[in-house]
């Protein structure tokens, strides 16, 4: 069992995964901080709720895609772990979805703080 | 899908087992059952990552639940966010984010057997994790002393602007609760974002003193009746009046903001207390308050229209509108539910770290490394979205 | 993986009771489940007859209201968390699916274990539950009726179920990377059994679906310890946002129950047709099919519980679609049939009876369907009746048949063929009997839930409890000679049914390994080269027609 030495030739070829090269983890790593401190910055900007909301979530979301490929390898890795995330978001936007749809149909008849009205006394 | 290691002999003793326990061909760590270490590699690796879209649906009723409710009710979060400070929020970010780096050349480093870099690694790694649960201690522990939490628990004194609120408790230094009264004041409608700004004044047998100002939003549900005076439904938190609280006690009064909203196109009337001696307590809005030490009328003008965000600024200066709580009960959910992620991280990293520094770990078996750290990963992509779902809300 | 001697029989590997406690045999532990999902059986079926015998007048019979309410929410409890979630994978699945793809085990056997014990653990604080006063909110946990009341039992119960969906979630996850990475050279995903692509899809809906409600359990866990406020108005949360969170989970769990079912019934029909599969490609893709187009659906149970028309059509569209796959694989398994070698073996029994069962069961679904007549159907005891008839009569009946089927294989003893076919034709006339009358009283307006009822009822509840009550004496007798057949059953040889597929190539039981040497990869669902050598004993002899028997 020869242990490869430490050097930066070492492939997915040779060994039992791919292999992270510093460049790639530091690089994402000053990416993220970098976009942490946009996404802070971009709130000190009133664009409106809905736009505030639409760039934070971009941000998040692009933050995102860099953590899970280059720090969880899933760009060099099978195919089928992305497909197993992708699922996982899909039935998420799926519920989320549907659910909102129908909240959104029912909130008009809600009436909030509803006191029962008391019966009316017996006819005599 | 048919490629590697799909496919493979199959067992029977004649592959190096015997009834000894022996490992016969299989190297240390790898178990029996596979064929050679990326067997079992690769199939640790399609396990954690079921496991990890398990884990994606597992927050998702916290996050149907989020969007619902702040779809529906964006008042309530637009008040409720300046609770959260965003400075330990971002620093939590990037504490995190450090972590996964180090968790990720962890990973590196057992890969190509560095085994102090390992231990390096997974040291950071578990120091920005504690650090993690350091911060959320710090900010949980704020809001249970102010008693900004879920449900019925959600109490606070102050407003989300700072100001002092009276309570529905008597937790809070300097606030009380107090009954109500009812004043009147004659105010133009269609008049966005001016404020009537008034002191709250109790009279007891003892005497008179000014209780904290508390504003508080009012919702118009039918015309005012001169005959009986008229209570408006004023915001719950932390003071709730409806019709027939008003009882002529001495001594109290309402204050009332009318926000945009709440006027256009109708007129009121509202009864207030205000003490003339009294400046308003902002200069941005001046009130002509022709009111003399007891029941007056007024009619306000505003001097400065307030924009979106100081509008949204002010409001934090008031009570929190109705069911607040459910921010928090959303918040604590989302926040406990990831910080018990964090801390069964916290223990699987300490209990790797023994391992690393017996020497568990090498190239051909780092799947634990490599297992946890697919699960840092994930524990710190949900905070990416937690953190300006929660703490960034404009 | 698991030590002792690999050349006897996986009893006899290792003895004592902490090499099956701490065991990592696959199939030690399904048999430990097995044990606990047939007392769990026992149990909810003592509940369910309690309630029927309750049902058979108006009026009290034999308890109170209170008490019946808690009678039925424990049956639907314990039937559901306990017996049909798990049954077929947890007890059949774990001991086969392993022997079925030649490996030695399954891919994670601690954590195989780590699952068994969950389920023990949720199983004892759902009991538990019973002592503190026990729950009666129905097995769905509505709120905000489960909000209030005594927080102890519905705690507990809820406790429990959420441990039993992490043993769901576990047991699945294994299963997916067992299927993934552990067939053997020559098993491609279509040359597999169908009993695994069932497996496989179910394994994909308990991975996928479950942990929204171990998240949704929590969220009502935190309600009644801490009064968070999501689900109760009183504090601005949305109750019927609990229905969306339980059924999310809830659908696809009725998927859970069936889809392995299925699995079985194709296994066992095309063994007793001697046939080969009809549609093999058909029937594995609509299991997949089912697995994703049941994340689709779970808005029809909320027809009438406030949820907006525009959910209402969309999920009653959807709802449609789900029936599609299903019936695929009906007029499948019917064409399998055509023209084949019928035996009527007790699994065989079974099938047929599966067949008739679900067709019902699924047919009576789309009057759930439709959106107009579920306002009349909806909670009455024609839903009763259509979920009986898929989760019972079509879900434990194919259990049962995979009970029987592989029984000889994990024991090495047969069961009593007699008693057995008659046991199951008792199954199926007491099932009939008590099932039936309830879509007649259930379309007349017979509400469910209901501890009194007009006596314009009493004659159907009448005839179903007597079913109830020929069912329960059938399963019961089933429980006693199987577990006698473990000590005075026959011993079986490798393959009594003839079947095709590679667990009839291990030795009956299994060694601790499964198989004593690396079993040869063949075709499956082929019969022409599988001969009775004796009366219950089949081999497969190779091309050239010498017997490839050997004894081990």
């Amino acid at each position: 069992m020869a242990n490869p030495a430490a050097d930066k030739h070492h492939d997915d070829h040779h060994g039992i995964a791919h292999v992270a090269s510093l460049k790639v983890l530091l690089g994402t790593w000053i990416l993220l901080m970098i976009l942490t401190v946009a996404t802070v910055g971009a709130t000190k900007v009133d664009f409106g709720p809905s736009t505030n909301l639409a760039i934070a979530m971009f941000i998040a979301v692009i933050k995102a895609t860099l953590v899970v490929l280059f720090f969880m390898h899933l760009f060099y890795d099978k195919l089928f772990h992305t497909v197993l995330i992708v699922a996982g978001v899909l039935a998420l936007a799926l519920f989320v979805g549907f659910t909102l749809m129908d909240s959104n149909q029912y909130q008009e008849s809600i009436q909030w703080n509803y006191t029962v009205p008391a019966d009316p006394p017996p006819a005599p | 899908m048919t490629a590697g290691h799909d496919h493979h002999a199959p067992h029977g003793p004649g592959s190096g087992h015997d009834d000894h326990g022996d490992h016969g061909t299989h190297p240390p760590g790898i178990q029996h059952h596979y064929d050679d270490a990326q067997h079992q590699f690769d199939s640790g690796k399609l396990g954690i990552w079921f496991f990890l879209a398990q884990e994606v649906l597992f927050f998702s009723a916290l996050f149907v639940a989020y969007v619902l409710y702040r779809h529906h009710r964006p008042e309530i979060f637009a008040y409720a966010h300046h609770y959260l400070d965003v400075k330990w929020g971002a620093i939590n970010t990037g504490v995190l984010i450090v972590s996964s780096l180090s968790a990720a050349w962890a990973v590196r480093c057992a890969q190509l057997a560095q085994r102090r870099g390992l231990i390096l690694c997974l040291s950071i790694t578990l120091v920005c994790a504690c650090g993690f649960l350091a911060i959320k201690y710090i900010e949980y522990t704020h809001k249970i002393h102010e008693h900004i939490l879920f449900g019925k628990k959600f109490d606070p004194c102050v407003s989300s602007g700072g100001q002092h609120l009276l309570t529905n408790g008597d937790h809070c230094p300097g606030t009380k609760r107090s009954a109500c009264r009812a004043a009147d004041v004659d105010l133009r409608p269609d008049q966005p974002g001016w404020q009537v700004a008034c002191k709250v004044k109790e009279t007891t047998p003892t005497g008179t003193r000014e209780l904290p100002v508390c504003e508080m939003e009012a919702h118009h549900h039918g015309p005012a009746h001169a005959a009986n005076p008229p209570c408006w439904e004023i915001s719950q938190n932390p003071w709730v009046c409806k019709a027939g609280d008003f009882n002529g006690t001495p001594g109290v009064a309402a204050l009332v903001h009318y926000g945009d909203h709440a006027l256009r196109g109708s007129s009121t009337k509202i009864e207030l207390e205000c003490d003339a001696a009294k400046a308003p307590p902002t200069p941005d809005y001046a009130a002509d308050l022709p009111v003399v030490g007891g029941l007056g009328q007024g009619t306000f003008q505003p001097k400065q229209k307030l924009s979106d965000h100081d509008l949204g600024v002010q409001r934090s200066m008031g009570p929190p509108p109705e069911h607040t709580n459910m921010f928090f009960s959303i918040y604590f959910c989302m926040t406990g539910l990831h910080g018990i992620h964090v801390l069964a991280g916290v223990i699987v990293c300490i209990w790797l770290l023994i391992r690393a520094v017996k020497g568990h770990f090498t190239p051909q078996y780092f799947g634990p490394v490599d297992y946890f750290a697919l699960y840092w990963h994930l524990v710190d992509l949900i905070w990416i979205f937690l953190f300006p779902l929660l703490y960034l809300i404009h | 993986m698991s030590t002792g001697n690999p050349n006897v029989s996986y009893f006899e590997a290792s003895h004592g009771i902490k090499n099956w406690l701490y065991t990592l045999d696959h199939k030690r532990i399904g048999l430990m489940y097995l044990f606990g999902i047939l007392t769990a059986l026992m149990i909810g079926g003592a509940f369910a007859l309690l309630v029927r015998i309750e049902l058979m007048a108006p009026g009290e019979t034999i308890v109170g209201p209170e008490t019946y309410n808690r009678l039925f929410t424990l049956h639907g409890a314990v039937m559901v968390f306990l017996v049909i979630i798990p049954g077929v994978p947890a007890a059949l699945g774990n001991m086969i699916l392993p022997i079925q793809l030649g490996a030695p085990d399954v891919a994670f056997p601690r954590l195989n274990l780590f699952s068994f014990y969950l389920w023990c653990t949720g199983a004892a604080c759902l009991l538990l539950s019973i002592v503190f006063g026990a729950i009666d909110t129905g097995w769905t946990f509505y709120t905000p009726y489960s909000l209030g009341g005594d927080h102890t039992p519905v705690m507990l119960a809820i406790g429990g179920a959420f441990l039993l969906g992490f043993s769901s979630i576990f047991t699945g996850l294994n299963f997916l990377v067992t299927i993934h990475k552990f067939r053997p050279q020559g098993m491609g995903w279509f040359q597999m059994p169908l009993n695994l692509w069932a497996l496989y899809a179910t394994a994909l809906m308990q991975v996928l679906a479950t942990p929204v409600l171990g998240i949704t359990l929590l969220l009502l866990f935190m309600e009644h310890f801490l009064h968070i406020g999501i689900f109760d108005p009183t504090l601005g949360g949305d109750p019927v946002l609990f229905q969306h969170f339980f059924w999310f989970y809830s659908h696809p769990a009725v998927y859970i129950m069936i889809v392995p079912a299925m699995g079985v019934i194709s296994d066992v029909l095309t063994t007793f047709s001697r046939k080969p599969i009809f549609g093999y490609r058909f029937i594995a893709y609509s299991s997949v099919s089912l697995a994703l187009l049941s994340f689709l659906v779970w808005g029809h149970h909320m027809f009438v519980s406030g949820q907006s028309k525009l959910a209402n059509m969309v999920f009653s569209a959807l709802t449609f679609t789900v029936g599609i796959p299903a019936a695929i694989k009906v007029f499948n398994w019917t064409a399998t049939l055509y023209k084949g070698d019928i035996r009527l073996k007790t699994p065989m029994i079974y099938a047929l009876s599966f067949l008739i069962l679900f067709t019902i069961g699924g047919l009576t679904g789309l009057f759930l369907a439709i959106l107009s007549t579920d306002v009349h159907l909806h909670d009455t005891y024609f839903v009763v009746a259509h979920f009986h008839y898929v989760m019972m009569g079509s879900g434990l009946v194919a259990f049962l048949c995979g009970l029987h089927y592989w029984w000889p294989k994990f024991t090495g003893r047969m069961y009593p063929e007699r008693i057995a076919q008659v046991c199951a034709v008792g199954v199926f006339i007491g099932f009939n009997l008590t099932f039936l009358p309830q879509f007649v009283m259930g379309s007349r307006g017979m509400p469910r839930r209901y501890w009194d009822y007009d006596p314009e009822f009493a004659i159907f509840h009448q005839i179903s409890t007597i079913g109830a009550i020929i069912l329960g004496i059938s399963m019961f007798t089933q429980v006693i000679y199987l577990m006698a057949s473990f000590k005075i059953g026959k011993k079986a040889p490798k393959n009594p049914w003839g079947a095709s597929t590679l667990e009839w190539d291990a030795p009956s039981p299994p060694t601790l390994y499964n198989f004593p040497e690396p079993p040869e990869v063949h075709e499956i669902y082929e019969y022409d080269d599988i001969v009775e050598e004796s009366p219950d004993n089949w081999v497969r002899v190779n091309r050239k027609g010498t017997g490839t028997k050997a004894e081990h």
